[in-house]
């Protein structure tokens, strides 16, 4: 099999070669630099085999970058890490009459995300089952990317470095495609004035579905009403719209993992008389369960931050988690302190999740 | 007596189920890809108000409102615009001294850069819309063209952070130590040898940034004012009276930048290495 020579391949070599010309005129044995090496003092050798003995870095200078990095990480505390802070240290405050509120170090809000205002004398758990949801759309979108994402990774390994290339400039164009757009998209698809149900009745396929009875079974699922099918407001079409959503993210999560496959494994395995489906589901599967794993609690994490499709295609007694915070901060209800503790709760979950995928990637790594 | 392995016609180099399933299937997963895509852009062509698909008259009016004659869009997409190139140019700033630190010697100041930085990008964009909210508040920067830049970059920063620290990987060693040997200093071996061999890396990470902030929406939606909106915001805020043809327009117009851009990634960069392929195997 002959793969063309890689696009950047000529451009790499040029920037080599011209670096190495550089290099060549600069090269001056005379100076005290290369004596000045051996005293430089040595870096902690690189935990990410970085070489820190290629480098003369004179202690001025390594001094300097010290400094550098500090006012580097002011800006990244002031500009990632004090939002979290912020909402964490507002979710402890009190809503003053208004949309005003005071700091406070109160757990009242975390009260009522769990067990509602009422607490002791009665208990909500309204918030709890928007977590539910949050939680239920984000699982089962995340895995069912996931599953259809393992076989779509794996076909696209079995191609060229070129057409591979080619599928991820597509996956990649559709992953970072607006939640609004891909929600219009599926708006426009499963809208009952157009799209899939007008399909439907158009075809004959409503009337088919009637016919054999299936159309009962929509119907109670809520997917139906009387005339035809109808696919929104219904968790069918968020789930669909999420794991959509997904889909691209998780076929690049498991794409480093398939694509590092050892070929002699599969070699064997086909020499051996496994048939092609009887080496994914033996060799391949089992070799990628924990990427699978990780790459499924990641888009679990994100998915559960999912607002747009959410708001267009949960019926509203099934919204999440994230819909009540956008009311309590910006929308309808404000009570910042509020949703900044429903935010919290969110994350704290985001967290355990993440976790948990990083010490799965941990054991990943240690294993292979 | 050990029964003998099925004797195969013919044993291929790669002998992997590449052949019609694998395109059936990966066909299959295009198309399902692509339809609400192409559904949008389809109902662009709509000559009325609604969103029809398939459209009725077609007509190309749309495009000149999008992009010429509605005031609304073309200041929306001038901004998207503004926002998507300066927050993608910072977020390559902050994030190339951080992953020079991390690849330099990963020390606990470094990786602690690393992470902080990485963070936002981690987890739920919800939570951070929200912070970020709260800071522009205190900040009195709320509802500005700047505290949405900054923000975008924040946000942003983990995937030029990503792509750079993989440009640092693979700067050959050998012409480090040349280098060094022949008595260059560290400035004069990062002008001539990293930073040529790592701008493709470089140039990576800002179009990941820029078509990433220019699809932004939640934490644009947490920082913005009613005073301006992007196009993402702006198509959220008509949802309550229906998507129109016009909007259709906008998604054609994203998603020609991002093909775009991820083009130029891919004739320029490694796209494959870049997302974690092997590099030794072609």
């Amino acid at each position: 099999m002959s793969t063309p020579p890689h696009a950047p391949a000529p451009a790499q070599a040029r920037a080599q070669a011209r670096a190495a010309a550089q290099q060549a005129d600069r090269a001056d044995p005379g100076a005290g630099a290369a004596g000045a090496d051996l005293s430089a003092p040595r870096g902690r050798p690189g935990a990410t085999g970085a070489p820190v003995d290629a480098r003369p870095g004179a202690p001025s200078r390594g001094l300097r970058f010290v400094h550098a990095q500090y006012a580097l990480a002011l800006v990244v505390a002031g500009l990632c890490l004090s939002p979290f802070a912020l909402v964490f240290a507002i979710s402890l405050g009190e809503v003053e009459a208004g949309a005003a509120w005071n700091w406070g170090v109160s757990a009242a809000n975390y009260a009522r995300v769990f067990v509602g205002l009422d607490w002791p004398e009665s208990a909500s758990f309204v918030y709890m089952r928007k977590l539910g949801w949050s939680l239920a759309y984000a699982a089962l979108g995340a895995v069912i990317a996931v599953a259809f994402a393992f076989p779509f990774a794996w076909a696209m390994t079995r191609r060229s470095r070129r057409a591979q290339t080619v599928w991820l400039v597509f996956l990649l164009s559709s992953l970072s495609l607006s939640e609004v757009f891909v929600v219009m998209g599926w708006d426009v698809l499963l809208s009952n004035r157009s799209g899939l149900p007008m399909a439907f009745r158009e075809t004959g396929l409503t009337d088919w579905l009637k016919a054999v009875g299936w159309f009962d079974v929509l119907r109670e699922i809520g997917l139906a009403t009387p005339r035809n099918v109808r696919f929104k407001p219904s968790v069918f079409a968020t789930v669909l719209t999420l794991s959509y959503l997904v889909f691209p993210y998780a076929v690049i999560l498991l794409y480093p993992a398939l694509s590092r496959l050892d070929p002699a494994m599969m070699e064997a395995a086909r020499t051996m008389g496994a048939r092609p489906f009887t080496v994914i589901r033996t060799v391949a599967l089992p070799a990628c369960r924990l990427p699978i794993a990780g790459a499924a609690l990641l888009l679990f994490v994100y998915l559960l931050g999912a607002y747009v499709a959410v708001t267009v295609f949960a019926d509203p007694s099934r919204q999440t988690l994230t819909i009540t915070i956008y009311e309590s901060v910006r929308g309808a209800t404000l009570n910042a302190p509020f949703g900044a503790a429903q935010a919290m709760v969110l994350l704290v979950t985001a967290v355990a999740c993440l976790g948990a995928s990083l010490a799965l990637a941990k054991r990943a790594e240690r294993r292979s | 007596m050990i029964p003998a392995p099925r004797p195969r016609a013919r044993i291929r180099l790669r002998p992997t189920p590449g052949g019609v399933a694998g395109w059936l299937y990966l066909a299959w997963c295009a198309v399902f890809v692509a339809a609400p895509i192409l559904v949008v852009c389809a109902s662009a062509l709509n000559g009325g108000r609604s969103m029809l698909f398939p459209p009725q008259d077609p007509t190309l009016d749309r495009f000149v409102e999008f992009f010429v004659t509605d005031e609304v869009w073309t200041r929306a997409l001038r901004l998207s615009a503004i926002i998507a190139v300066s927050s993608a140019a910072l977020a390559t700033a902050l994030a190339w001294p951080v992953a020079y630190g991390l690849w330099r010697g990963a020390s606990r100041l470094s990786k602690a850069l690393g992470a902080g930085l990485a963070m936002p990008f981690a987890l739920p964009p919800i939570v951070f819309g929200v912070g970020l909210g709260f800071l522009w508040v205190f900040a009195g920067l709320i509802g500005t063209v700047e505290a949405a830049i900054l923000s975008h970059a924040a946000l942003h920063a983990a995937l030029p952070l990503a792509t750079i620290s993989i440009g640092l990987q693979s700067v050959e060693r050998a012409h480090l130590d040349a280098a060094a040997t022949l008595g260059a200093t560290e400035r004069v071996i990062f002008r001539t040898i990293i930073l040529p061999q790592t701008i493709p890396y470089t140039a990576s990470g800002f179009f990941f940034a820029l078509v990433l902030s220019f699809n932004e929406f939640i934490v644009t939606f947490f920082v913005s004012a009613s005073a301006y909106s992007t196009v993402t915001l702006q198509i959220f805020n008509s949802l309550r009276n229906g998507f129109t043809p016009t909007m259709a327009v906008g998604a054609i117009a994203f998603i020609l930048t991002s093909v775009l851009a991820f083009g130029l990634v891919a004739r320029f960069g490694d796209l494959p290495r870049l997302m974690g392929a092997d590099p030794a195997r072609r």
